[in-house]
């Protein structure tokens, strides 16, 4: 196929004018006339009993139309999984971004020194940090008799076999961290009631169609009742992919039957949305002494935080590219999801790859300085190549890997490096 | 003592969501005028989807790209997207546009070859013409065509389409299976700079190589490696929330450190365009492995440059002056 006339140009953004000229509208830029603000009351504990909730008081303070509480939740969970996760806090509070009431004041400054005034009796309890501790028998537990919320294992071949024809074997443990999405533009949604009835969420999310099936579950209104319009978007990278402020903006707005905007501190976006999981991740490796690898096994412990989100998902996705873009015949890859009362790890940018990819990339430089070869030789020796085979069995076409490797080194002269003795 | 060193990292990556369905639609008109709307669910995060979704409406449909007017992201009044995730929407939405916007082009085509005298498999578009293959001065505009198509066959050109990828679950006790459609791959070389008397690294240069398919738009493709790049380096050297007791200590920017302008390094980014056959004019994706490689190659990079492996993210200049002075008592041990 050639000559194309529009695909493959470098064509100037379509919303592009809009954006550099001020005129684009981001979540944060939607307003109404009249319209209250919301602002919502977190948790101050990481683990705890929730014993009573009382907003009688807040109700009474200057500007506040509205105040709602986990009992003005039609159906109070959602999740994707696992159905976990409550829109305002009831029974527990299992983070410290756990939301437990939330206030529509005529102005921001009147919500938030409303919420001061919502009186929450809480019983603390012992709670959990580390997912390691947390997989131990006598750890804390968020729910039920065990944190571990979900098991991954996928197997190529026979590894006992592999480690038996590997002359070296290696093995490496490696830990990345909590990052949150940074996205420049907060969190922020506005809810009205149309003059249909119908219910309308302006906001800054990145799958419209599912907040609409979320809301219209929590919110127990039908489908067709519920309408969300993704505004301009300044930044996601999988940080607007769940629920977030949209159920309490709806259930504020269709009591008031006001708009009702609600924008996220940065200290919330840091607080109560969801991260990048942190893992920790064990590679172990079978080499030939000409630097095949012949069986590789991975043990991966994701910690979940307090709610499973998109961290099942996450997982298996991580799972599944664990071993690297490498023709290994033997393979077994183990990943475990572990509750704790950490922040809720959910959707990030590279779903849980780009933590493995850290991991098996400084790991084939490990097994390269092993057996004294060059990175780049000892990746031409076991990168994918057509035909070769994932750990799932599905076999790939069409493998460039090699090709984008001459291109970066071709581009950076590999051999080369300025200032090195 | 400031010392260079290199560092290389490779990877694969999916295109799509995993194992279940994760389709993405659109519907397409085509004006009187010969101006276009297409409507669809998918969401620009600032990545530039819908620029690309009206890049391949305005190829299949042959007219200009300033033509197409889109409407996205309304669960209302467009129709059903999975969401602006996984890398998919070029592959996934992009083959949804391209077919709902040839199944107008074959209302238009029809309309077009009853003036111009031959069978509608015998005529193309392109620039605002619809013309007889192989013969381009026998021609009529498409504007021509979409009056003649509404005004005399009474058919107005529209289309309505949606694409999912082929995949299969995994099964839950080997986790074999066909979780995703198309796949990209990538390397990125870095080169960096590590103080030993500091523990600072700078990173000097990155070379990135990138397969996703044919670039619909290069100009968006680079710019999403580069800002997988400055991603990717602040993961490999300073990103990291720290939680106190579930708190998190450090919820400002000015203690979580994010790359600034002052830390990021020249990018030379190459477009590998291996066209995949199931995909929009050869598309696939870029969005998230874009920043897979950088850490791995930064780290690595370290490692060449003092001979410090560092296993635990991010590489703050404490762990590296920490590394270097256990292999310095090494050395004084030996």
């Amino acid at each position: 196929m050639t000559g194309f006339t529009v695909v493959g140009k470098r064509l100037p953004r379509y919303d592009g004018l809009l954006q550099v000229t001020g005129k684009a509208t981001y979540g944060v830029d939607v307003s109404r006339p009249g319209m209250l603000h919301a602002k919502i009351l977190r948790s101050p504990w990481p683990h705890a009993k929730v014993l009573r909730v009382d907003a009688s008081a807040a109700s009474r303070m200057p500007g506040v139309e509205a105040v709602v509480t986990a009992a003005d939740v039609p159906r109070n969970r959602f999740g994707f999984t696992h159905l976990d996760q409550p829109v305002l806090a009831d029974d527990k509070v299992r983070y410290r971004g756990d939301a437990m009431a939330a206030v529509a004041a005529s102005t921001p400054d009147q919500a938030e020194e409303a919420l001061q005034a919502i009186a929450v009796d809480y019983e603390p309890l012992p709670a959990v940090f580390d997912p390691l501790e947390a997989m131990k028998p006598e750890a804390p537990k968020l729910y039920g008799d065990s944190n571990v919320a979900t098991r991954v294992t996928i197997q190529l071949g026979d590894l006992e076999a592999g480690w038996k024809e590997a002359d070296e074997i290696l093995e490496e443990t490696f830990r990345t961290q909590m990052v949150e999405h940074c996205h420049l533009e907060p969190h922020a949604a506005l809810a009205e009631v149309d003059e249909r009835g119908v219910v309308t969420v302006y906001s800054s999310v990145q799958r419209p169609f599912l907040i609409a099936s979320d809301l219209s579950s929590v919110l127990q209104v039908p489908m067709n009742r519920v309408r969300v319009v993704a505004t301009a978007i300044g930044g996601g990278f999988g940080g607007k992919n769940e629920l977030t402020m949209e159920p309490v903006a709806c259930l504020l707005a269709m009591k008031t039957r006001k708009p009702v905007k609600v924008v996220y501190t940065r200290e919330e976006e840091f607080q109560a949305t969801t991260v990048r999981h942190p893992y920790i991740l064990t590679y172990r490796s079978g080499l030939k002494k000409d630097g095949t690898i012949v069986a590789r096994q991975v043990n991966i412990i994701s910690d979940a935080g307090a709610y499973v989100s998109w961290g099942g998902w996450t997982l298996s996705k991580a799972a599944i590219h664990a071993a690297g873009p490498y023709n290994i015949p033997n393979i077994k890859i183990e990943g475990v999801l572990v509750y704790s009362n950490n922040s809720v790890g959910g959707a990030m940018r590279g779903f849980g790859v780009p933590q493995v990819a850290f991991a098996y990339e400084c790991h084939t430089d490990t097994l390269a300085a092993a057996v004294g070869l060059d990175p780049v030789e000892f990746r031409l020796k076991n990168l994918l190549r057509d035909g070769g085979t994932m750990p799932t069995g599905q076999v790939l076409d069409r493998v460039t890997v090699i090709d984008t490797m001459r291109a970066a080194i071709n581009a950076v002269d590999w051999k080369e490096v300025a200032g090195r003795p | 003592m400031k010392k260079r060193g290199k560092g290389i990292a490779c990877m694969v990556y999916p295109v799509g969501g995993t194992s279940y369905a994760n389709p993405g639609s659109a519907f397409v008109k085509v004006n009187q005028d010969g101006t276009a709307v297409v409507l669809t669910g998918a969401t620009d995060v600032g990545q530039g989807s819908t620029t690309v979704l009206a890049q391949i409406a305005a190829e299949e449909l042959g007219i200009d790209y300033r033509a197409v007017t889109m409407i996205c992201s309304d669960t209302e009044r467009t129709p059903y997207d999975y969401g602006s995730v996984a890398s998919r929407v070029t592959y996934i939405v992009g083959n949804a546009v391209k077919s709902a916007a040839g199944q107008a082009k074959r209302v238009l085509l029809e309309a077009a070859a009853e003036v111009l005298g031959v069978g509608h498999e015998g005529l193309e578009t392109s620039d605002g013409w619809v013309r007889v293959k192989g013969f381009p001065e026998r021609k009529m505009r498409v504007s021509e065509a979409a009056k003649r198509a509404i005004g005399v066959n009474g058919r107005p050109p529209t289309g309505s389409a949606s694409f999912n990828p082929v995949t299969t679950l995994l099964d839950p006790e080997t986790g074999h299976g066909k979780p995703y459609g198309s796949y990209v791959f990538a390397t990125q070389v870095a080169e960096v700079e590590v103080d030993t008397e500091t523990g600072e690294v700078r990173v000097l240069r990155i070379a990135a190589a990138h397969d996703c398919g044919k670039a619909i738009n290069p100009m968006l493709a680079e710019g999403q490696v580069e800002g997988g790049i400055c991603m990717g380096l602040g993961f490999a050297l300073m990103e990291e929330m720290v939680l106190e007791q579930g708190r998190v200590k450090n919820d400002q920017f000015i203690d979580y450190m994010l790359p600034t302008v002052l830390d990021v390094p020249e990018i030379k980014v190459t477009i590998v365009e291996e066209r995949e056959p199931t995909g929009p004019f050869g598309a696939k994706g870029i969005g998230e492995p874009s920043l897979l490689p950088t850490a791995p190659a930064i780290l690595n990079a370290i490692y060449d440059a003092a001979g410090v492996r560092i296993r635990e993210l991010p590489a703050t200049p404490s762990k590296i002056l920490a590394a270097l002075k256990v292999g310095l008592a090494r050395k004084d041990e030996g």
